[in-house]
């Protein structure tokens, strides 16, 4: 069978080059207010236009199932003025790399890095200005020819029009020419949003048909002349090391070359927590992957545990947890406006209650793998990775070879989630190739990627409130304990309490933790959600009146943390008032029905979702249908949007429900899908209804923000149904399903 | 002695030597398929679903002595050979399920399984037939890319 990684590169690189033309759109210091980035002063992204006028176009941003590879370029071709239907989409864009004096590596032309739900955030005025510029040069070539005013000539779907004689030219027939006019920036403008007619609809994966019909377009799929097959046996616990094996078994499998022993490599957290980023192990190298993978079984290797990792259990961990907010020792304080004591003093009613979640994986569904040929001066790296520079970063750290000779070839990812953030399946790859001089591929196993997770950190939070008379919230104290991490303390209900005080413990732990689909959201709103629903029941108030209430006055406040500049009272009451209406809240229920609300601002967008479940005499959930409504501004695909609040809002009752990782002995002991339960299609719910909002504000990401009101509205529906409140995830440990 | 059977149609032959391996590794990395997926290695999630004499299976955890003289068909052989795709593939593309698309070929070839024994499943039966696992969670989406495929395939055969 033919191989497939060279073949796509040479593809790209003729697709990119032959026949047609490249567009390269430098863009004069153009950079996003607010930004935080460090993003380049200009860009450009491979528009190739054809002769026949068809057109290839490249996503600055690869995809991980947050649809960036068909969101990217709608802006752009939009903009341009581009036919949607004779476009085709190149499978990669290579990273273009550039240095920063101080050497720090980052991106030449656009933002290629995907997480924090900021890839629409960061290249939509980029991808516009590029998409308008690049049209204005197809008006400029076609004013030229015809001799004409440019300032008579209009664009449509890949034609430059004349409309007083009706005289039409191809973009394909002007592109030779556009590409050398300059344009300068006055003169490029934006459409204004009802001029759209890309952005705005409906819009399909572009790689669709690949997926369904099985195309190798994952990391994972990718092949390289002349790689080894690696397998690495790594430790199953933190910091453990190897003590036996049984090289010599491993060695005897027909097609195994050698073996290498791999060290530990440590880092540490910002809290000074060591931080293991590369385990302990050896790497099995074989002519083929089936060799690698029996010679890894055949070392049967046994292990020397870390004695520093002995008392690092996630059990253990969680009872300091609640030791510690339990109690009164001093935390470190993070937000005090108002007076809490006071208000507590005065307080009609005081409620207060713990709130709890484990650590959560990320079991992304395609295993970590890496290519990588270190060569003397420059190398190729290829993988899916959320964040391209970071790639070649490590090659040169670990190698020394200039970050700008890595050619770095990103591929689609099977889920990242935040741990595509991470390094370590980069480091291994790059140090056996660079140990070897030969190119090397990795794979790792479900087992490999769930051990050495860096989960989603683990929290107990108390939450005291108070009422006054009229049911009003008086004062809010959220109190937490967590393995790093802080709290999404700049989220509501801030700005909505007069009197609210946040604080934290910081606690030393090994447990490894990293980002996990909106860092600390879920987990935040899990707290403040169910704290409020359990307010309005005291109040002997409708949970959904009572958040109308806690909503007013509808206002923008300025937002301190990060992903945002404000927040808007007004625009998640709308997302409340939204989901609860296609869910008729307040209709009457079957018995043992009950309706959950919660809704929660993420990175600039904002998500309200409603859940219908039942719970039957014998303690047996079930989850009906959800409704959710989301405010992510101007909604670009609507199709993507839905699609992300159904998954997204789906992974958030997984975490609900199922997503607990059990350490003992810095080792996590349930370790792949039997002992992880994960949400499958019996427990999901069988239909989510979704509204957008539709406003004009700039649009905002939506991979993260149905994920975090999951948790809570599920947990309030349960409460509902059956008078149980649930406060501690996973909550399958409290009730069937 | 070889073991022989039939891959998307097209007879192959693996050495008595490989005899272990699981069915996954050998379409994978012999045949060169890279449409089954590796997700668990268990038989946990579904993501290496391939069909055995039409049936569903999970090429993780069967040999490839285990399919000796059976049919194998992958996501790769379910189109027809005029290249026109299986009603559950077309299903898939009208609703545009996909989110990441790992575990999606192992889905189409979960589905097109259950529909060619069970043509027009019932919501339960969905639920106690799809059993694949998808991280990204696009369950809605497939219930009813099933749901049309059902109705595509009454369609066809009326
Ligand atoms: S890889 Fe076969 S079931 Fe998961
Ligand atoms: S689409 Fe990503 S795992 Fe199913």
């Amino acid at each position: 069978m033919a191989s497939t990684g060279l073949d796509r590169r040479q593809f790209l690189k003729s697709s990119a080059l032959a026949g047609g033309m490249l567009l390269s759109i430098n863009l004069p210091m153009f950079r996003i207010a607010n930004a935080n980035t460090k993003a380049s002063s200009d860009w450009c992204i491979y528009v190739e236009i054809k002769p026949d006028n068809s057109v290839v176009m490249a996503s600055p941003v690869m995809d991980m199932g947050q649809h960036m590879k068909t969101t990217g370029p709608m802006m752009l071709a939009d903009e341009m003025d581009l036919d949607w239907d004779k476009i085709s989409f190149a499978e990669h864009c290579p990273a273009y790399l550039n240095k920063s004096e101080e050497g720090e590596i980052g991106y030449q032309y656009s933002d290629m890095g995907t997480g924090g739900s900021h890839a629409v955030r960061r290249n939509w005025d980029y991808m516009r200005t590029a998409g308008a510029t690049a049209r204005q040069m197809m008006i400029d070539q076609a004013a030229e020819l015809w001799r004409v005013n440019p300032e008579s000539l209009s664009t449509k779907a890949s034609y430059v029009v004349h409309s007083a004689t009706g005289k039409k030219l191809s973009y394909g027939y002007l592109a030779k020419g556009a590409a050398t006019k300059k344009v300068d920036k006055s003169r490029i403008k934006l459409k204004q949003t009802k001029d759209y007619v890309i952005m705005g609809r409906d819009t399909y994966t572009v790689d669709l048909e690949q997926i369904v019909t099985g195309k190798p377009l994952f990391g994972i799929d990718a092949e390289y002349p002349g790689a080894l097959q690696v397998m690495i046996l790594r430790a199953p616990a933190q910091g453990a090391s190897v003590d036996k094996a049984n090289k010599e078994a491993a060695l005897a499998i027909p097609g195994v070359i050698k073996l290498m022993d791999i060290e530990a490599q440590n880092e540490e957290y910002w809290t000074k927590d060591e931080k293991q980023i590369v385990s302990a192990g050896i790497a099995v190298v074989a002519e083929s992957l089936w060799a690698a993978m029996q010679g890894k079984r055949a070392l049967s290797a046994s292990w020397k545990p870390s004695k520093a990792h002995q008392d690092q259990s996630s059990e253990h961990q969680q009872a300091k947890f609640r030791h510690l907010v339990a109690g009164d020792f001093e935390a470190k304080v993070r937000k005090n406006d108002g007076d809490v004591q006071a208000a507590f003093s005065q307080a009609n009613r005081l409620i207060d209650e713990t709130y709890e979640t484990p650590l959560f994986a990320h079991a992304c569904m395609e295993p970590f793998n890496c290519i990588a040929d270190i060569r003397e001066k420059d190398a190729t790296i290829i993988v899916g990775h959320q964040f391209p520079h970071m790639v070649a970063e490590e090659v040169e750290k670990n190698t020394g070879i200039d970050a700008l000779s890595v050619e770095v070839i990103s591929q689609r990812m099977g889920g990242g989630f935040g741990r595509r953030f991470e390094r370590d399946f980069l480091r291994e790859a790059i140090y056996l190739s660079h140990t070897l001089k030969q190119p090397v591929k990795i794979t790792w196993t479900r087992e490999d990627e769930i051990e050495r997770d860096f989960f989603a950190p683990a929290y107990v939070m108390r939450v005291k409130a108070s009422l006054d008379e009229n049911n009003k919230v008086t004062g809010w104290h959220h109190r937490q304990a967590q393995t790093r991490g802080g709290a999404r303390d700049d989220c509501f209900p801030a700005k909505l309490v007069k009197n609210y005080k946040t604080e934290h413990f910081e606690y030393p732990s090994k447990i490894p933790t990293g980002p996990w689909r909106g860092p600390a959201h879920l987990q935040w709103t899990f707290a403040v959600e169910s704290m409020t629903d359990e307010l309005a029941y005291q109040a002997n108030e409708d949970p959904l009146a009572f958040r109308f209430k806690l909503m007013q006055p509808h206002q923008a406040h300025d937002y301190e943390g990060w992903g945002a500049e404000s927040i808007d009272s007004g625009r998640m009451a709308k997302c409340y008032e939204s989901a609860a209406k296609m869910a008729k809240w307040g209709r009457k229920l079957s018995k043992n029905h009950g309706l959950g609300i919660a809704g929660h601002f993420t990175f600039g967008s904002y998500a309200a979702f409603v859940i219908e479940v039942s719970v039957s005499e014998q303690n047996e959930l079930t989850l009906l249908d959800a409704w959710g409504a989301i405010d992510c501004g101007f909604a670009i695909n609507p199709n993507h949007i839905r699609n992300q609040m159904e998954g997204g809002f789906i992974d958030g009752l997984n975490a609900a429900l199922f997503n607990k990782v059990t350490v003992e002995k810095g080792q996590a002991v349930n370790n792949n899908f039997h002992t992880l339960r994960w949400m499958k299609m019996k427990e999901s719910p069988n239909n989510i209804q979704v509204d957008i909002i539709q406003n004009n504000f700039p649009p905002t990401g939506v991979g993260e923000p149905p994920t975090a009101p999951a948790a809570a509205a599920l947990a309030n529906a349960i409460y509902a149904a059956s008078g149980q409140r649930i406060r501690q995830l996973p909550l399958s440990d409290s009730i069937r399903i | 002695m070889s073991i022989e059977f039939k891959l998307n149609g097209q007879s192959v032959r693996v050495k008595a030597s490989e005899k272990d391996m699981p069915l996954l590794w050998f379409i994978r990395e012999n045949a060169g398929l890279k449409g089954t997926k590796f997700g668990c290695g268990i038989g946990q999630c579904g993501a290496c679903t391939v069909h055995m004499n039409g049936e569903a299976v999970r090429s993780c955890s069967i040999t490839v002595a285990q399919v000796k003289d059976t049919n194998i068909r992958t996501i790769e052989g379910l189109a027809k050979q005029s290249g026109e795709l299986h009603p559950v593939q077309q299903a898939w593309m009208q609703v545009d399920v996909p989110q990441c698309g790992y575990c999606q070929a192992g889905q189409i070839m979960a589905a097109s399984a259950m529909l060619s024994k069970n043509p027009s499943p019932s919501d339960k039966d969905i639920d106690s037939q799809m059993t694949n696992i998808c991280r990204c969670g696009t369950y809605v989406r497939i219930r009813q890319a099933i749901k049309i495929a059902a109705d595509n395939l009454a369609k066809e055969v009326v």
